[in-house]
């Protein structure tokens, strides 16, 4: 998931690979906090859960939106699913099969699957479904690109598809467990695009005949005929909820009143500073999955201005404390990042964590000797230029994301830079970037799997005129080899070593300035449990139930 | 003020003789033309000045634009033509009811728009008349009652106009959702979740209606004929209702007008504060994406309905005051 830097529907990539367990999440509260009720679940009851943002497209094969996940999934199931450590497991796929060169998945379907709709789920289901993605009148903006290598599904026989790639492309399953690659009956892809915006039809938990309306939400109703839960799920056959609606309140605090007034049982995007107002409620509890993928990071400019230096980057990351800031401005609830992966992103490399500590001295040292000789104004001056970095923000950030930039700034200013923080528009922050007209760059780019450094550091990926993703724009074989020879692989031990590698090469290179692990934050009644979470850290509904 | 200056003309065109309702109204249809094509044309250059690039805008701002998808994205959206074509089919396409696609809703602009439209005319016309019924009787009922209570309401008047409309929509939320649970906090499902958004967004307008409206009932209440009508014996509500307040509805009106343009900015606030559904809040995330043709498509259907209002305005002039007849 990429985060844009305000409030939007939010770009998310997602192949999974964490789910974080309820209860583990459960045990990080605070042993005077209050949690769920408790009990065994009982089915019935409608569950209210307000939502912070729109999401443009209810189809998540078009949509890149964040919440087109969570909206689709208790409509859509997928043909794998993900644990936390990594691993995948069977879902509407009983078994599947790897070919020795890597480029051809086959897929054995569970029996007796049917769409909501009545349609039989099959091989030539599956076929639709990727055929879909791929389509251009679907204009994907995520899926797709998601497959990228994909060239076609090949129909076996009724439950045996087999799904081909022009290379070996082990992010595949991963990608392939996320609700944007969830299952829909055949027929209704046939439709425009547009109507798939709004009503969707899978073989999921939950069925939605009305669907989504924009600014609103969506409510749905339980699939009584459900029986087909991934193993991974805490029990099997229909939902407990007999309905679940989920509806869109964009202000935090009426997000938050309406919840301490018991409107609605849950919500989403709770702000860090409300946590301990809400965990000190009694009927309130407080449940967050850190987001696994890329962290909310400063990207140096490293092929132009001052950050080209290898040694002023070194500096500006040794002498900031940005652990400190980070704790105080979001009073604990993120946790700082000293790495450009959250550390529950499968094959995350702790050996690096060193090169991110914080030595002022050390930095002031680099600078002296790279010739920055600080001025009378406090800010370093070589050869009568002034070590000055421009630093693009979208206004209204989310996340209080302006106020840890003014606090970087002050620490940068103690240590000679002088941080600039221009304000723009979305349009001019992108363009900004395309032009590499800027010396630091922030966003965070969530996404459940490993591959996500080739997205934020394969040289390939370096912006050229508009969007893209390398945003320190800086080229190394080691980087690139690596990651692509990851691709390649599904060694464990390969794995390990070639994304360790291009972390450690990251670190060396200095160039990347980690801030925070972003954390999903939901707030809950304690009558509400059972809420679960998706690989890429958002809620879900198949096991949640009402007590009372 | 230059709307009452067109209804003095509206009625007593310089030169000749009027010669009906009937041209004076074609004349006002014809300056409501004028005034929307100003409002598309005038949108259309601010959204062209402001850069950017239109076919990164359409991606997505945060997707990568392949130079596959920049030529499918062209062609789709007629981008390789000059902008002036682009103008002209835009201007052609609004005359046929055809607003473009949205960019990031992927659909028709009036489908749209069209969804949300009525759940904000609801909000509207309920402030509307919220407002101008408060300010009525508030005015009625205060002017010229004493030092007292002419200063206790031009004090809460001042609070009333100055209070921001995003802080006012917070507190009612706080104390009737949050604290009283009278009145549901977000979405618009039935009438009872139109109270707070009508009174957030209906309250400074009463406030500034109620105070022109006080000074001008004071006004006319000094008045000689005044006198006559009381000495006829005439009681104090007759007085008021009956006489004093014709004479003033005048400036009130005026200013409706004006404040039809107020409500809809407000609207886009106090959706987004209530959560609810309707074109405000859908404009504003439109300008966040850089949805050029829904935020056209809102400008336009905005003029449109001030337009309306005005000169639904100007032609009541001579309705409520017989002296503005010829």
């Amino acid at each position: 998931m990429l985060d844009t830097p305000i409030r939007r529907p939010v770009r998310l990539a997602a192949t999974g690979i964490t789910v974080i367990a309820l209860a583990a999440s459960l045990a990080a509260c605070s042993p005077a906090a209050s949690g769920p009720a408790g009990g065994d679940p009982v089915s019935g009851g409608t569950l209210v859960f307000a939502s912070n943002t729109d999401t443009d497209c209810l189809d998540p094969h078009q949509s890149a939106a964040d919440v087109a996940a969570l909206y689709a999934r208790p409509i859509l199931d997928s043909l794998v699913s993900l644990t936390d450590d990594g691993q995948v497991h069977p879902w509407l796929a009983d078994s599947w099969e790897v070919s020795d060169d890597g480029l051809v998945y086959t897929f054995t379907l569970r029996d007796g699957v049917t769409f909501s709709n009545g349609e039989v789920f099959d091989a030539a289901a599956v076929k639709a479904n990727f055929d879909h993605i791929v389509a251009p009148e679907t204009a994907s903006a995520l899926a797709a690109g998601y497959i990228a290598p994909y060239v076609g599904s090949t129909v076996i026989d009724d439950s045996t598809v087999s799904v081909e790639f022009s290379e070996p492309f082990s992010a595949f399953l991963p990608s392939a467990a996320t609700a944007y690659f969830g299952m829909q009956a055949p027929t209704t892809l046939e439709q425009d695009p547009a109507e798939l915006c709004k009503v969707i039809v899978g073989t999921g938990p939950f069925i939605s005949e009305g669907g989504y309306t924009a600014q609103q939400g969506i409510s749905y109703v339980r699939n009584d005929d459900y029986d087909w839960a991934p193993e991974t799920a805490e029990h099997s056959g229909a939902a407990y909820l007999d309905e679940l609606q989920i509806t869109i309140v964009p202000e935090d605090s009426v997000r938050l009143g309406s919840l301490s007034s018991g409107e609605v049982d849950a919500i989403a995007s709770l702000p860090p500073v409300n946590v301990a107002t809400v965990k000190s409620d009694s009927a309130l509890y407080v449940d967050s999955a850190p987001a696994p993928g890329g962290n909310y990071n400063y990207y140096p400019n490293t092929e132009s201005g001052v950050f080209s230096d290898i040694a002023v980057r070194e500096a500006f990351r040794e002498g900031i404390d940005f652990d400190t800031i980070v704790e105080s401005v979001y009073f604990g609830e993120f946790a700082p990042a000293n790495s450009p992966i959250a550390p529950n992103t499968a094959y995350y490399n702790e050996g690096q964590e060193s090169a991110y500590a914080y030595d002022a001295e050390a930095a002031a040292a680099k600078l002296d000797a790279a010739g920055w000789i600080v001025g009378d104004d406090g800010v370093r001056v070589k050869d009568g230029e002034r070590l000055e970095i421009h630093l693009p923000m979208v206004a209204g950030a989310r996340e209080q994301r302006d106020t840890l930039a003014a606090q970087i700034q002050a620490a940068a200013l103690d240590l000679g830079f002088d941080m600039v923080i221009d304000n723009v528009d979305i349009g001019a922050y992108v363009e900004a970037l395309g032009t590499g007209e800027y010396d630091l760059f922030e966003i965070s780019w969530q996404r459940s799997s490993p591959d996500v450094l080739r997205t934020l550091f394969d040289s390939a990926n370096i912006p050229d005129g508009g969007f893209n993703t390398a945003f320190s724009r800086y080229s190394s074989p080691v980087i690139d080899d690596s990651l692509s020879d990851a691709l390649a692989t599904l060694d464990t031990a390969e794995l390990t070593d070639l994304y360790g590698t291009a972390q450690q090469e990251i670190a060396d290179q200095a160039i990347v300035f980690p801030q925070y692990v972003f954390s999903y934050i939901l707030g809950a009644r304690s009558n509400t449990q059972g809420i679960a979470w998706e690989p890429q850290a958002f809620p879900t509904f198949y096991d949640a139930w009402k007590s009372e | 003020m230059s709307t009452s200056a067109t209804a003095e003309m509206l009625v007593t065109a310089p030169g000749r003789k009027p010669r009906g309702l009937a041209q004076a109204i074609m004349r006002r249809v014809g300056t409501a033309v004028i005034v929307v094509w100003g409002a598309i044309t005038a949108s259309f250059v601010a959204l062209t000045l402001m850069g950017g690039d239109t076919v990164q805008s359409i991606a997505g701002a945060t997707v990568k634009v392949t130079p596959e998808l920049r030529e499918q994205i062209i062609a789709k959206y007629g981008l390789d033509q000059s902008l002036l074509s682009q103008y002209f089919t835009y201007l052609g396409g609004v005359l046929r009811g055809d607003f473009g696609t949205s960019y990031s809703l992927r659909r028709p602009v009036l489908d749209a728009v069209m969804e949300q439209l009525p759940n904000t005319i609801t909000l509207l016309v309920s402030a509307t008349v919220f407002g101008v019924v408060l300010a009525l009787a508030v005015s009625i009922l205060t002017a010229h009652r004493g030092p007292r209570i002419h200063g206790l309401f031009q004090g809460l008047e001042s609070i009333g106009v100055a209070v921001p409309q995003f802080w006012l929509g917070i507190m009612l939320i706080t104390v009737f959702s949050f604290g009283l649970r009278l009145f549901p906090s977000t979405g618009a499902n039935g009438p009872i979740a139109l109270v707070l958004p009508t009174i957030a967004l209906g309250l400074p307008v009463a406030a500034t209606l109620s105070q022109v409206l006080r000074d001008s009932l004071e006004k006319t209440l000094d008045e000689p004929f005044i006198v006559t009508v009381r000495a006829r014996g005439a009681g104090e509500f007759v007085v008021r209702v009956g006489h004093a307040l014709r004479h003033s509805l005048v400036s009130a009106i005026t200013l409706v007008g004006w404040l039809s343009g107020a409500l809809i900015s407000g609207a886009v606030i106090v959706e987004q504060v209530f959560s609810r559904p309707g074109i405000g809040r859908m404009v504003f995330s439109a300008v966040v994406n850089r949805d050029m043709p829904v935020v056209l498509g809102v400008v336009v259907i905005a003029a449109i309905f001030y337009v309306v209002v005005n000169t639904i305005i100007d032609l009541l002039y001579p309705v409520i005051d017989p002296r503005l007849r010829s």
